[in-house]
């Protein structure tokens, strides 16, 4: 343990412990203050939607527009002063209760100049009703703002299936309920507190028993805020399911008065795609069985966040109790120059490297795509679901409709056998290529040497994109120039394209052409660096030149030619340019690799989450071969 | 006896091999410059007729236009906007070169100077992040410099995330040198007084320049050549920089070969240049990097 000994540490895991409490539960007050927030927010918007869609439906059985009218009014009579309703049909306003609009602006009329965002709002909500009927992307069809006033929710109007206008009612805003004050959790911090500093000046001082008394103590504190809390949250949750259900019932009541007869008041809860969420029924009481399981999702979500916390908290507890702190602490000072040089760099990585990483592994795990991603994270959870639809799926061949097995070639297997070959190849003939051409070029008083290094470098120095967009010019079917070649011997045009095995050889093509001159510059600067003392010895002494390549020229050529070959496989492997752009995956998905089979799932079919858990898979993949590179080159090293 | 085996190659031999090889690395880039220079957008040397023969299809193999014409060269700036995204991709990479390079020049004397705890933590976590898959980090990216820092086309926000992204591998490449530099040297002027910074600007710095042009030159080319990231977070067209712009040419229902090959011409004449200039410190750069690392 520390020198400084258990006096030190008593005041240590003291101050352990309110710093753990003060993670675990000053953060999770704060998360449920906004959780609850959030409750109220949603239901009160549930409740303003009913009372937007219960007059929708009153005012399109109106007979002519006088009966608007008279609805309108009557309606307005029996609700809350304050609100306000506005009926438009196309550039009409039919009808208004808004205070500004009597004398001569009161209602019918025409729809002023300045009142074109109501007309524009009638025609969005127009478009999005026949939009979803047409099945297109989920596009809202009422919307809902947020005033000081209250909420304005504006509902479309339908009559014979077509959308005629829409009505706007201002739901004046209720007093929402006192925001619970953090005295439960400063009681129990301070409890916790007072109990440690007993039992630590009672009990022995030693550091086990410290720990163990904090720790006791912190998960005694958490458990008891984290029960009471959630508690308070599930009364909040059933509150407001009691109050949209009083909602719907009153609403329900007001239109069989206002002579609508007896309506179905459970159609009008519903969520911005007018889709209805069925926790009320029919006769406007609460679902039971829908709001039991509502109300568990609720806690349960809470729960997460608040375990998350605690376990937060008793991290800080152990961290700053055994002493960690104190020696980072320390550190930061005796070192405090080298980490002012490294600080700029390592902010600037964590927050724009490390930090989109994990966020991406944090997306894996859920059902992310382009219609959810308002929402956060923790309610897309999905667990291993990506994973097991990736790896688990082992069909990368079926049988075709005339009875040939075919592969298919979205199947993840047969992507990855697509790669490592790919890789493979493209490595090989890299270095093979790129040594024979050091080899040469070291030849000693050959001339020209300078002018062929630069030309070969060529293809090195061109943005890779350019030489990518080239390739695929000249492998055109029509009139690419190696069609015209082939034809010179003979030889009918090509559809390069058009099958698996003629369109990886292009991407090949494309990669072998702009990959040697890496290998090229690596060996030849390893290859310039032998002492030639070392060959004219091994002549003196006979060996023939195979014999001085193997013992002299291959040695030393490793530890230049190893980091590069890890290098090249990594590049290789993630090569997204030249398969993004040469072939694009044609036919079919056949010449996709990894990286760009992620990056299809993510800009071209949307669906981000399903994306990052095929990106991590790839992190994996590259991540376990370069444990094994890392150990088979320790091994070889060793030799 | 020596001299007999270094001749048992001839020279021809190896100069036939070497001239094979040249004109297959300078093909692609001959046909890029004929059909800039013919004055066509189509990708095809010469029109083949009706009933070709070889010769025919000879001409149309030899990257030599028909005729020369530089109505491309003129109008790739006039008819379209590529002067702003040559501009754009410039202010781009050189900004990306300076801000990255500062924070790595540091942050690599650091670790290669000094025995701080975390050390080879950040050393090991600098060399995992390069095998992040840009996909990967592309998503929460855009949400971070969109979303929330509303940096969305604007040309700040893609030098900050070019900056970083080439932080690790320029941090690696120069740290490798830096060990290489005798201690000696530092010990020698801590003796005569000389502070840390000093140290750092007038010694280690000047004597580090191989490996701080070629980190500035692959820092560069990563910024002037980098175009997926460029395409998600520039949104106007204004705003693209030249990759974006080049691939528009040719990319989707576009066939404008001419204008492509033209602007790939101007595009790559830079890079190529400088690559061509600094390729002395290749060899010393990239294998101090790699073999120490």
């Amino acid at each position: 343990m520390s020198p400084a000994g258990p006096p030190a540490s008593r005041l240590r895991f003291g101050l352990g412990l309110f710093l753990g409490l003060l993670v675990a539960l000053g953060g999770g007050w704060g998360l449920l203050r906004g959780a609850r927030r959030q409750l109220e927010d949603d239901w009160a918007t549930r409740r303003a939607i009913v009372t937007a869609s219960a007059l929708g439906s009153m005012v399109a059985r109106a007979a002519d527009d006088a009966a608007v009218r008279r609805t309108v009014a009557a309606w307005q009579e029996v609700h809350a002063p304050g609100t306000q309703v506005r009926v438009v049909r196309g550039t009409a306003l039919e009808a208004s209760t808004v205070p500004a609009d009597t004398g001569d602006k009161a209602a019918p009329r025409r729809l002023a100049r300045e009142e074109k965002p109501l007309f524009d709002q009638a025609q969005r909500l127009r478009a999005g009703v026949e939009n979803n009927r047409d099945g297109g992307a989920p596009k809202p069809e009422l919307e809902v703002e947020r005033e000081a006033a209250g909420r304005r929710v504006a509902v479309p109007l339908e009559s014979e299936g077509r959308v005629t206008g829409m009505v706007q009612v201002l739901v004046p805003a209720e007093g929402s309920s006192s925001a619970r004050a953090p005295f439960q959790a400063l009681i129990l911090v301070a409890l916790a507190l007072i109990l440690y500093g007993v039992a630590a000046w009672l009990l022995p001082p030693r550091v086990a028993i410290l720990a163990m008394v904090g720790t006791a103590l912190f998960c005694l504190a958490a458990a008891f805020f984290v029960g009471g809390e959630l508690r308070a949250l599930g009364l909040l949750e059933r509150d407001g399911q009691r109050a949209l259900a009083r909602t719907v019932s009153v609403e329900m009541e007001r239109a069989r008065v206002l002579g609508a007869g007896t309506v179905d008041g459970s159609a009008w809860d519903t969520d911005v795609y007018r889709k209805p969420h069925g926790l009320v029924s029919a006769a406007g009481s609460v679902n039971r069985e829908q709001g039991e399981a509502r109300a568990q999702e609720v806690r349960r979500g809470a729960l997460r966040s608040l375990l998350a916390l605690s376990v937060l908290g008793l991290i800080v507890l152990v961290v700053v109790g055994f002493g960690g702190a104190n020696r980072v602490g320390r550190a930061l000072v005796t070192n405090r120059q080298a980490y002012a040089y490294i600080a700029p760099a390592i902010v600037g990585t964590t927050l724009l490297v490390f930090f989109p990483f994990f966020y991406g592994i944090a997306l894996s795990f859920t059902d992310s795509n382009i219609y959810n991603t308002n929402l956060p994270l923790s309610e897309l959870w999905i667990g291993l679901r990506n994973y097991t639809s990736i790896l688990g799926d082992f069909g990368f061949m079926r049988r075709a409709a005339d009875g040939h097995w075919v592969f298919n070639y979205l199947n993840f297997y047969w992507t990855f056998l697509f790669t490592v070959i790919w890789t493979i190849t493209n490595v090989t003939w890299g270095v093979s290529f790129g040594l024979l051409l050091a080899l040469v070029l070291n030849t000693k008083g050959l001339a020209l040497r300078p002018i062929y290094r630069v030309l070969l470098i060529l293809p090195w120095a061109m943005p890779n994109y350019i030489t990518a967009l080239i390739w695929k010019g000249m492998f055109h079917r029509q009139f690419g120039v190696v069609n015209q070649v082939l034809a010179i011997f003979g030889a009918e045009p090509l559809s390069w394209f058009d099958r698996p095995f003629t369109s990886y050889l292009t991407a090949l093509a494309t990669n072998g052409w702009l990959s040697f001159p890496f290998m090229m510059v690596v060996s030849l600067g390893a290859l310039q660096s032998i002492p030639a003392d070392l060959y004219e010895a091994a002549r003196v002494d006979g060996a023939s030149r195979w014999q001085q390549f193997r013992a002299i020229t291959l040695p030393s050529l490793r530890p230049a030619l190893v980091p590069a070959i890890i290098l090249s496989v990594v590049w290789t492997f993630n090569m997204f340019n030249i398969i993004y752009l040469v072939t694009a995956g044609e036919p079919g998905g056949s010449t996709e690799i990894l990286i760009t089979q992620a990056y299809k799932y993510a800009f071209q079919r949307y669906q981000y989450g399903y994306a990052a858990a095929y990106a991590t898979i790839i992190f994996g993949i590259l991540l376990v071969y370069g444990s094994i590179q890392n150990r088979v080159t320790r091994a070889t090293e060793a030799l | 006896m020596a001299t007999q085996r270094e001749e048992r190659t001839p020279h021809w031999v190896l100069h036939t091999f070497l001239i094979a090889t040249v004109l297959y690395t300078v093909y692609p880039v001959l046909w890029v410059i004929t059909i800039a220079l013919s004055g066509k957008q189509s990708l095809a040397i010469a029109d083949l007729p009706a009933d070709p023969t070889k010769l025919d299809r000879a001409r149309a193999v030899l990257p030599w236009p028909t005729r020369f014409a530089f109505s491309n060269f003129s109008s790739v700036f006039t008819d379209q906007p590529f002067a702003r995204w040559m501009l754009n991709s410039a202010i781009v990479a050189v900004g990306a070169t300076v801000v990255g390079l500062a924070l790595s020049c540091t942050a690599a004397y650091a670790f290669s100077r000094f025995k701080f705890p975390g050390r080879r933590f950040g050393m090991m976590s600098f060399l995992v992040s390069q095998m992040f898959p840009g996909t990967l980090t592309l998503i929460p990216l855009y949400i971070i410099i969109v979303q929330w820092l509303g940096l969305g086309s604007t040309l700040s926000g893609l030098v900050i995330v070019y900056a970083t992204t080439s932080i690790p591998f320029s941090v690696w490449m120069l740290k490798g040198y830096f060990d290489t530099i005798p201690k000696e040297l530092e010990e020698a002027a801590v003796m005569e007084g000389a502070g840390p910074g000093k140290i750092f600007w007038s010694i280690v710095l000047p004597l580090a320049k191989p490996a701080i042009a070629i980190t500035a030159l692959f820092s560069f080319m990563t910024g002037w050549n980098e175009f997926i990231q460029a395409a998600t977070f520039m949104d106007k067209e204004q705003m693209y920089t030249a990759p974006v712009g080049l691939r528009f040419f040719v990319g989707g229902f576009q066939q404008q070969w001419g204008y492509f090959a033209a602007g790939s011409i101007i595009v790559s004449i830079p890079v190529v240049l400088l690559f061509l200039y600094l390729q002395k410190y290749l060899v010393s750069g990239l294998t101090a990097g790699s073999v120490k690392g």
